[in-house]
């Protein structure tokens, strides 16, 4: 099944699955910081691997960013990336501190948990969906420039296939221009089961 | 300035300037010819083009990749004895207890001389391994290296 064969209804059915996701774990993050969240609607689209860095906001942007492998009955990547401010702006509020350094111990694993914690509600609702029973590995954590933070997975992926299936939103913390992207790769295999899904539903 | 995206390359002659932005685990391999003042670079992601299902892409690999770069190089007028290069990249981006064999950084950068020395291309410097991102800009003025990164500052080669 490819991405152009889904009809109208069903990939907007597609688009709402990932929105549910991704609003479930906005929502967990909102409740842990205490702060509104807003989110775009995700794009789904079908990419070259070697576009990735660029589309999540280009290869040599420094961000804070959590990493996660799915796999269960699909193949895939979970990726938080948030700009310095943010990932300030969230430890801050989830320890009270005023000034905060994100390159503490301390921060550091509060950030990756932040972003298992999302990864985890998200995948939880695409599983309950989609009906495909889903897991993720532990989260990794860093703090560099986004290619090169994602450039192994994207070497990973790109032994077998040459593109991926992406969906990625970006959200904003309340009243600032703070922002980050969660972002979801899957292989083709994957994304053939993610689709047959969605076509069987609607 | 041209910007080689990943698993891309270009060639430039003076004054211009070729960047590859945010190497991890990939290598960017600058090659320069000072007579001539022509310069390339390769973003590649894998050590060789064997084995891979898709093989359309010759800047993906380091054997392909090194050996089209220095093609193009060489039709734009650099003369093959007179080119050096200087490498980057080829980090480990995050450890895993785990992993007792060669990450992919490492057997990307090993990959790399090997194909540099089959090229009798020497090797002047080189910025590899460790645990963070670089962004490189190679000047073809005078082939300077430029090796930023985000938190390590910022080296000239």
């Amino acid at each position: 099944m490819r991405m152009e064969e889904l009809d109208e209804l069903q990939a907007s059915a597609l688009r709402e699955i990932v929105n549910i996701g991704v609003g479930n774990a906005v929502t967990s993050l909102s409740k842990m910081i205490g702060k509104q969240i807003k989110i775009e609607v995700p794009e789904l689209k079908i990419e070259k691997i070697e576009k990735v860095p660029e589309i999540a906001g280009g290869a040599d942007t420094v961000v804070s960013g959590v990493i996660m492998h799915v796999d269960g009955d699909i193949n895939g990547y979970i990726m938080m990336l948030l700009s310095q401010e943010t990932a300030e702006a969230i430890c801050s509020t989830i320890s009270g501190e005023e000034h905060t350094d994100i390159f503490t111990e301390m921060n550091q694993s509060l950030i990756e948990e932040v972003g298992h914690i999302l990864a985890g509600s998200y995948v939880s609702s695409l599983s309950e969906f989609l009906g495909l029973n889903l897991k993720i590995s532990p989260p990794m954590q860093t703090f560099d420039m986004l290619g090169a933070i994602m450039d192994h997975i994207l070497i990973e992926m790109s032994r077998d296939v040459e593109s991926t299936l992406l969906f990625d939103t970006f959200f904003t913390l309340e009243g600032n221009r703070m922002e980050g992207i969660l972002l979801t790769l899957f292989d083709p295999v994957s994304m053939d089961k993610i689709l047959n899904k969605v076509a069987e539903m609607v | 300035m041209i910007i080689v995206g990943m698993a891309d390359s270009a060639v430039a002659k003076k004054p211009v300037k070729i960047t590859t932005l945010g190497l991890g685990s990939c290598v960017g391999v600058a090659m320069y010819d000072k007579r001539s003042c022509i310069g390339g670079m390769v973003h590649i992601m894998l050590p060789s083009v064997e084995n891979a299902r898709s093989k359309d892409n010759l800047a993906k690999f380091a054997d392909t990749g090194i050996h089209y770069l220095l093609d193009c190089m060489l039709a734009e007028g650099a003369t093959k004895s007179a080119i050096k290069a200087k490498i980057a990249g080829g980090a480990r981006m995050f450890s895993f207890s785990s992993s007792a064999q060669l990450n992919i950084g490492e057997r990307n950068v090993i990959a790399t001389k090997e194909i540099l020395k089959q090229l009798r291309i020497p090797v002047l410097a080189e910025d590899t391994g460790e645990n963070y991102g670089r962004t490189i800009v190679l000047d073809t003025e005078n082939g300077e290296l430029t090796v930023k990164s985000a938190l390590k500052g910022e080296k000239i080669y």
